[in-house]
């Protein structure tokens, strides 16, 4: 009987570790009782007992252990870690390790794990309740946020991930040009809609998946794809595909191959291109939107595109994604227009309030320039120490969001990210956890630093990287 | 300069009018003050604030909503603007209080705003509501959705029905290494390219053949059966042998109203998939945990390869999941090849809203309750109706049911259709202004909850009684 209550867990539970089908008796047979209690203890060794242990029952309960493939390390290796709780800058894992925390839940936490403001926030509103499965007051708050913050948005559908961002923003594209065709680049990420699962980043580039079974040939045969900052392709692609293309869609800066910015002359030449093809330009900003800027990418590098993708940072740590941009394109969208998409928990209460909240905090003064100033003092230190220790390493930053390679660089793709000696990489990240720093477990994911992050956390990262750089 | 905090809000926003360009904006700037008050005496009805909002919102969001069927396009009227809920009530912001049979759609099922579920979201949310890493409160929820759906051996937790479904679409294709996919018309699967042929819920409310924006390619993979119709389903393998990698259904249709599976139906799709090498899933998003614990394949004793989750699961938080046989759940990455990820996927707010709601529907008498309440409930309405002069049919299955403006049996989506959606509307407005609140199409099923009480269902008839009488 499994039971949990508050803080101080006690969890008893019944798993089937026998591959049996459902409805055999045998099974009872085969059930394995465990008892894992936790307590938390301030001094300790490096020690991952219980994060084994958890993390075996759960590769019998989910696929891999996890719901999401990368939390499994299976590119650096080691024993993937299960966490117990989180705040500032800091996580806590089962066994009471202690970690300064670079990966932020992948985004979302850019004002720092379990914000007061937004904890108390959180409480008022889920007295009021959760979900309405109707319109809120919460929904134009935050929309009106969105639109005012990010450029090209006059319009936006909140949706509840990315990947139903991305999805909707696609379909929407597809259906205001009439055409059929999307390119995107190498290494880019966008969710797991079908389109998108064609030399995709994140978690298909860390497995080395080619592309994914499952997905109907005729899903992807209109999918093109060029390297990232490769102007000369995407121009032959519209050559060889006049009238087809209906948008192209791109990280404006690459976090899911690790992080890779774009050349000076990349991103307004897209837009002309786009522009004169009668194609969209879609920028993904499901990781740089109010992380490079308040207004996301497109405003630190003053493109406009036609639609904008977001998630992560602004549902605060709840699930929330959201398409936005030209109102004559959003008008498309049902049930203003033809264009189907919907959601249960759309625009929930909840989910608003973290995201407004978290939004507010990021549009006081000094934000942005806080994480310009932390994150810099974080990637250069890191570079120095690896460079004196001898190692080949390139990284960079902008503002909130980073990423390093162990190759010489300059990293202007996925093909270049690849030459990356993910070997060390998973040496060099074992060594940090046991440091206590917790980076991102793939050499293909952008690293995230937070307004909680201090000058203190830094110091404690670059001087634990010069003792993990000298025994890699 | 916008402001919105706790109770008894108040909102000052610049809303533009206007649709300008984004630079102009500035000098086209209306202000509008929404102050909000929750007034407790009977009032005239009025959804003057409602109005406001939504007619804001309409600048800022596609019809002004997030999901489509919430603009009550195919009832008519003023769509409402909430501002709370609980139990088995919702307040809107003009202070209007209603019965609630949408339930936010399934999710409320122990009732809106739960004090048990409240307290350990409280708790939980102090420790962070995301990692993006693993949490214990993953497994455990696991082992509950694993311990009470039969055909589910292991599972994989997304963040959307939509998502669960996809997932799901592709594991079946990859597991079968086939291509074609057969649906029901009026079934509704979430809005997955694939899908959306013949689809139910909003793109039947909204009268929509198909959304532009579907590459052919992919909907050309999609073959269509009409429900409750085995014998379509057998010609179509016979046509398409070695082809067809799945069948996905409703086991109880939600999304074109409710519509329940003969009494066959569900058998001869398990038989004729068997014999095909094809998967069978159940699109559990509505039904399960609603119709018993175990969801309709423990209702109808029929187990299907694959089950989708979502609503129930997420107690009021956005979760989905697919799960079933563990050698096809063990292709699913990292475990196997197919692809799919989710940043927030697991996390432990959402793990502790669907843990607490299980065990509360865990308790004895839960699932007899809501089919005593929605007995009366259903029965009452369709004798109600019917005594007024309607053609009404309807039923019911525990916490979940509906009714047409048709004479019905009603056994797909084409006699579905025969219902008087325009006296649907009528009525619809009717009972909102007595203080009940439907969904907002005729092509949606209804729910109650474990906070649904005797009372409420006596209120809910006597207020029929009044609307059909005028409709």
């Amino acid at each position: 009987m499994a039971s949990v209550a508050g803080v101080g867990l006690s969890w008893r539970s019944n798993l089937s570790v026998c591959p049996s089908s459902k409805p055999s008796p045998s099974q009872a047979n085969c059930r394995v009782s465990s008892v894992v209690k936790m307590s938390v203890s301030v001094e300790k060794s490096f020690t991952l007992q219980k994060s084994e242990e958890i993390f075996n029952a759960a590769k019998e309960l989910m696929p891999g252990g996890v719901n999401s493939p990368v939390r499994a390390f299976r590119s650096v290796g080691g024993q993937p870690i299960v966490f117990d709780s989180v705040k500032g800058s800091r996580m806590w894992d089962v066994d009471s390790n202690e970690y300064i925390d670079y990966v932020g839940s992948w985004g979302p936490a850019i004002i720092g794990h379990a914000d007061d403001k937004v904890n108390s926030e959180l409480i008022e509103t889920l007295k009021k309740g959760t979900s309405f499965g109707a319109p809120c007051l919460l929904e134009n708050v935050l929309a009106e946020m969105v639109i005012e913050a990010v450029p090209s948005i006059e319009m936006v559908r909140f949706v509840n991930s990315g990947t139903e961002a991305c999805m909707g923003a696609i379909r929407l594209a597809r259906a205001f040009t009439g055409r059929q065709k999307i390119i995107k680049f190498e290494g880019c990420y966008h969710g797991h809609a079908d389109s998108f699962l064609v030399k995709a980043g994140s978690g298909v580039a860390t497995l080395g998946l080619p592309d994914s079974p499952g997905v109907p040939k005729a899903a992807t045969s209109e999918t093109l794809t060029s390297p990232f900052n490769d102007l000369e392709t995407v121009k032959s692609l519209f050559e060889a595909h006049q009238g087809e293309i209906a948008a192209v869609i791109l990280e404006a800066v690459v976090g899911n191959a690790g992080f890779i910015t774009p050349k000076p002359d990349f991103l307004s030449p897209l837009r002309e291109i786009t522009r004169e093809h009668g194609s969209l330009l879609i920028f993904d900003e499901v990781m740089t939107g109010f992380r490079l800027a308040y207004g996301g990418a497109q405003e630190y590098f003053a493109v406009k595109p036609d639609l904008t993708t977001l998630g992560k940072i602004i549902g605060g740590g709840l699930p929330v994604g959201a398409y936005g941009g030209r109102r004559d394109i959003m008008e498309m969208v049902a049930p203003a227009g033809p264009m189907y998409q919907a959601g249960t928990l759309s625009g929930n209460p909840l989910a608003m309030t973290a995201g407004i909240h978290t939004l507010r905090r990021l549009k006081s003064s000094g934000c942005y320039e806080y994480l310009d100033k932390i994150t810099g003092d974080l990637v250069n230190g890191l570079l120095e120490a690896g460079r004196d220790a001898g190692h080949e390493i390139s990284g960079g930053f902008i503002r909130g969001m980073f990423g390093f390679f162990f190759t010489e660089g300059p990293v202007y793709n996925f093909e270049d990210a690849k030459k990356s000696d993910t070997a060390k990489f998973g040496r060099f990240y074992r060594g940090m956890l046991e440091e206590g720093v917790y980076f991102a477990p793939s050499q293909f994911e952008a690293g995230f630093t937070s307004l909680a992050h201090t000058a203190q956390d830094i110091e404690q990262t670059v001087e634990a990287a010069k003792r993990v750089f000298r025994r890699l | 300069m916008l402001g919105a905090s706790g109770v008894g809000l108040s909102l000052s926003s610049s809303i533009s009018a206007c649709p300008a360009t984004k630079s102009s904006r500035s000098t086209r700037h209306s202000s509008s003050v929404v102050k909000m008050a929750i007034s407790v005496e009977k009032k005239p009805y009025t959804l003057e604030k409602s109005e406001e909002i939504f007619n804001a919102a309409k600048n800022l969001l596609p019809g002004g909503v997030n999901s489509p069927v919430r603009a009550f396009k195919s009832v008519g009227g003023q769509p409402i603007v909430f501002d709370s809920v609980k139990g088995s009530k919702m307040w809107d912001v003009d202070g209007n209080e209603y019965i609630d049979y949408v339930g936010s759609w399934g999710p409320a099922i122990i009732g809106h705003a739960d004090d048990k579920v409240n307290a350990a979201l409280i708790e939980t949310l102090k420790k962070g509501t995301s990692f993006g890493a693993p949490c214990l409160l993953e497994n455990v929820l696991a082992e509950m959705v694993i311990a009470a759906v039969p055909s589910v051996e292991m599972v994989r937790f997304v963040n959307s029905g939509t998502e669960a479904c996809m997932g799901a679409l592709r594991l079946a294709r990859a597991y079968t290494g086939r291509q074609k996919l057969l649906k029901f018309e009026g079934c509704y699967h979430g809005h997955a390219d694939s899908f959306l042929v013949k689809a139910g819920s909003g793109v039947a409310t909204l009268g929509l053949p198909d959304s532009p924006g579907v590459p052919t390619a992919a909907a050309s993979e999609t073959l269509t059966a009409p429900y409750n119709d085995a014998d379509a389903v057998s010609r179509l393998f016979q046509q398409h042998p070695g082809e067809v990698a799945v069948v996905v259904l409703e086991p109880v249709v939600g999304n074109a109203g409710f519509i329940t599976p003969e009494p066959e139906f569900l058998a001869a799709l398990r038989r004729i998939t068997e014999e095909n090498g094809a998967l069978l899933i159940f699109d559990e998003v509505m039904t399960g945990f609603r119709l018993a614990y175990g969801g309709a394949q423990e209702y109808f004793g029929i187990t299907p390869d694959l089950t989708t989750l979502g609503k129930i699961i997420g107690g009021g938080l956005p979760v989905g999941a697919y799960g079933g046989r563990r050698e096809i759940m063990e292709m699913v990455a990292p475990a196997g090849p197919v692809y799919q990820a989710g940043t927030l996927s697991g996390n432990p707010l959402a793990m502790t809203a669907g843990i607490h709601t299980l065990r509360r529907l865990q308790e004895p008498g839960t699932y007899e309750h809501l089919e005593e309440v929605t007995g009366k409930l259903v029965n009452g309405l369709v004798a109600a109706g019917r005594a007024a002069g309607h053609e009404v049919s309807g039923g019911f299955i525990r916490g979940m049911f509906g009714f047409f403006f048709a004479e019905g049996p009603i056994r797909n989506f084409e006699e579905a259709k025969k219902s008087d959606t325009a006296k649907f509307g009528r009525f619809h407005r009717g009972m909102l202004e007595e203080g009940v609140y439907l969904a907002p199409s005729q092509f949606e099923a209804g729910f109650t909850s474990l906070a649904h009480t005797s009372q409420d269902i006596e209120q809910t008839l006597d207020a029929a009684k009044k609307v059909f009488r005028r409709i």
